[in-house]
């Protein structure tokens, strides 16, 4: 087990307390973040991931709790005494400096020599492809280069930890995927433990190490991204990450791990239940759309094959989104691929059958 | 369309600015002719000017004829030339000193308190400088409201002798101006990205670095803009150093007011009001100059 980076320990955050404006940001979480650790925290915009953030860096001071860095307590250090870095979402760059200055100027408060920071701040921007833009102005730059100077800002101390506050968020769809594995890689060189706060469930999934799903200031479940997405632990992080089918049900009988549950008047579904629920509870089903195999006979043996029909259909390009009534209330949102003269295989208003595997059906745990 | 108005583009936007050339024609350039032309004529012995061409004046800046009419060098009026430009200097840098923090605290407050406080820093134009800077005699004075506590507790044996002195001056002219130094600096600092000195926090910056190296120069066309707009009225203060200097610590200002008022050499007064313009000129040039290397700068940087 690695050493842990970041122990937060039972941390509050309340803004303006006392007051009738008190708004409560973060409840008594609890977290560690390992050493060497590529950690997100992911959440809609108001769940308090940013509020975790700036309290790691000292920009705010925590209500209750205790957050230790490296096993030593922060409370009493100013963020100028604290061996982390912030990548800040809108890049805070010294308008007044070059690309070079900005770079430097972590190293110069620490007062290294000057030949060591000639050095770190040329490594640090071959680092991030802008040895050529050294003497620019950062308005003088795209935003994804800006973005660059942020990180090699932030990187040229070589921190213990480097926070990113949502750095990818003001960039477009195309450089956003780019940054996102140049992210991972330099996370892998550097060993630096990141932090990374984001609302982007793709981002999360695609370049975390461990990732903690947060609400209304609260954790709701921590877990490497195949784990957040395959077996989310309630109906808040599965609807979060990813596009879900949820099904109201009711448990009539259990064998080992998988349940019999019943949905309206008289479909019965197989499930799996990692959960402990007993006959009689009323339980959420949950199923991926990508799961469902849709076909226009009957194939599936050992699994669930009902008959319906398409009511709506979303084309996205390589493939499309189905909706399939199945009657007696129940909807499902099946994943379909275009065949290769690129029609969906099925219309709207077609009789098709709607297949999955009993394993990829799932009750939440809560 | 009326027909008499001019049709072409150009004829039309010397019309459209006609007005202001005229104001700018009568207000400004009209006066400064008249001063010109005074500095090169005679004086009238009961005031006004005799249309005479003379030279006389300009000579009287810097020296004086001997008995025999050679001319002899006389640094009398540069050495209060030059006193004026050190009095004006010292009182900008008290402003700034002054100034600074108070701008930088307004910008820290929450929005709708500093429209309050911005109301509170100009109050004192709401009255005379003339009498605010009597007010200062009260202060300053001998058994003023400083002294005399001193005087009475025995803290003190005799008058510190405040007044009529260069430092009573800096003191009249700080208090007149100050307000000139805020308000520039506050619309400049109004205007930093604070978020700017979290990330210099953030990278083990100290408060005072982080005022020396990011505040300090981020509102530096505040502070040039508020420099300029109190050294310049300093120059030309006559009321502070009459009252407070007792006329005997003379500036350039209350030269030239006693040269119209009661010298009655009014060709001397308007070489001296030209050397200032100049002076003021080249101050003028040298903030440009700094002003266009820097947006140059941003120039280039929006692009």
């Amino acid at each position: 087990m690695a050493a842990t980076a970041i122990n937060i320990l039972e941390v509050s955050k309340v803004y303006n307390p006392g007051s009738h404006q008190a708004l409560k940001a973060l409840d008594s979480v609890s977290l560690a973040i390992h050493d060497n650790e590529f950690f997100t925290l992911l959440g809609p915009s108001g769940c308090g991931k940013t509020t975790l953030l700036r309290l790691i860096a000292g920009f705010e001071q925590v209500t209750g709790g205790e957050i230790l860095l490296f096993e030593q307590g922060i409370e009493n250090l100013e963020p100028s005494q604290r061996p982390v870095n912030t990548v800040f979402q809108h890049y805070a760059l010294f308008p007044h400096m070059t690309v070079a200055q900005n770079v430097a100027f972590g190293l110069e408060r620490l007062k290294k020599p000057k030949d060591e920071i000639v050095n770190t701040v040329n490594r640090v921007l071959a680092l991030v492809k802008l040895t050529e833009l050294a003497d620019r102005r950062p308005n003088q730059m795209s935003g994804g280069q800006q973005q660059r100077v942020a990180l090699a800002r932030a990187l040229a101390p070589s921190p213990k930890v480097l926070l990113l506050d949502e750095p990818l968020s003001a960039l477009d769809l195309k450089l956003r995927q780019a940054m996102r594995e140049e992210l991972k890689q330099l996370q892998r060189e550097t060993g630096i433990t990141f932090v990374f706060v984001t609302h982007d469930q793709a981002e999360a999934l695609a370049m975390s190490d461990r990732i903690a799903v947060m609400s209304n200031g609260e954790i709701q479940q921590i877990g490497s991204p195949t784990d957040i997405y395959e077996h989310p632990v309630n109906r808040f992080v599965a609807d979060f990450i990813g596009d879900t089918n949820f099904i109201d049900a009711e448990i009539i009988s259990i064998k080992d791990d998988l349940v019999s549950c019943r949905i309206g008047e008289n479909t019965v579904f197989e499930a799996e239940d990692s959960g402990n629920h007993r006959v009689g509870d009323r339980v959420t089903l949950f199923l991926r759309p990508e799961k469902i195999t849709l076909v226009a006979d009957a194939q599936m043996v050992n699994g669930e094959s009902h008959r319906g029909s398409v009511t709506n259909i979303v084309y996205l390009g390589n493939q499309a989104l189905l909706t399939v009534d199945l009657g007696s209330g129940i909807e499902l949102t099946a994943q379909s691929r275009p065949r290769e003269d690129g029609n969906l295989p099925f219309a709207m208003g077609d009789s098709l059958f709607v297949e999955f595997s009993k394993r990829a059906l799932r009750v939440l745990a809560e | 369309m009326s027909s008499w108005l001019p049709t072409n583009p150009s004829s039309r936007r010397w019309l459209g600015l006609a007005p202001t050339y005229l104001v700018i024609g009568i207000f400004m350039l009209f006066p400064m002719i008249i001063m010109g032309t005074y500095s090169f004529m005679e004086a009238n012995p009961y005031g006004g000017v005799k249309p005479v061409f003379s030279t006389a004046a300009y000579i009287q800046l810097a020296w004086e004829y001997d008995l025999d009419n050679t001319l002899i060098f006389n640094p009398g009026y540069l050495k209060i030339i030059w006193r004026s430009i050190e009095l004006s200097v010292m009182a900008t840098v008290i402003c700034l000193i002054f100034g600074f923090p108070v701008a930088y605290y307004i910008t820290l407050q929450p929005e709708n308190r500093r429209n309050f406080y911005i109301y509170l820093i100009t109050i004192p134009f709401w009255t005379n400088l003339l009498i605010r800077t009597f007010a200062w005699i009260i202060i300053l004075g001998r058994n003023g409201v400083i002294e005399l506590p001193l005087l009475s507790l025995g803290i003190i044996e005799k008058s510190l002798g405040m007044m009529y002195s260069d430092g009573a001056i800096a003191i009249g002219l700080t208090y007149s101006y100050l307000p000139l130094m805020v308000l520039p600096i506050y619309a400049s600092l109004e205007k930093l990205d604070f978020r700017l000195l979290e990330a210099a926090s953030d990278l083990y910056a100290s408060r005072l670095a982080i005022m020396t190296k990011i505040v300090i120069p981020l509102s530096k066309p505040g502070i040039i803009a508020g420099c300029i707009l109190v050294f310049i009225p300093c120059l030309g203060a006559f009321i502070a150093p009459n009252l407070l200097g007792g006329g005997k610590k003379l500036m350039l200002g209350s030269l030239v007011q006693f040269q119209f008022a009661s010298a009655r050499n009014w060709p001397f007064g308007s070489a001296l009001s030209m050397l200032m313009l100049a002076v003021v000129v080249i101050v003028l040039i040298l903030y440009a100059r700094g002003a266009k290397k820097s947006t140059a700068g941003e120039k280039a940087t929006e692009s």
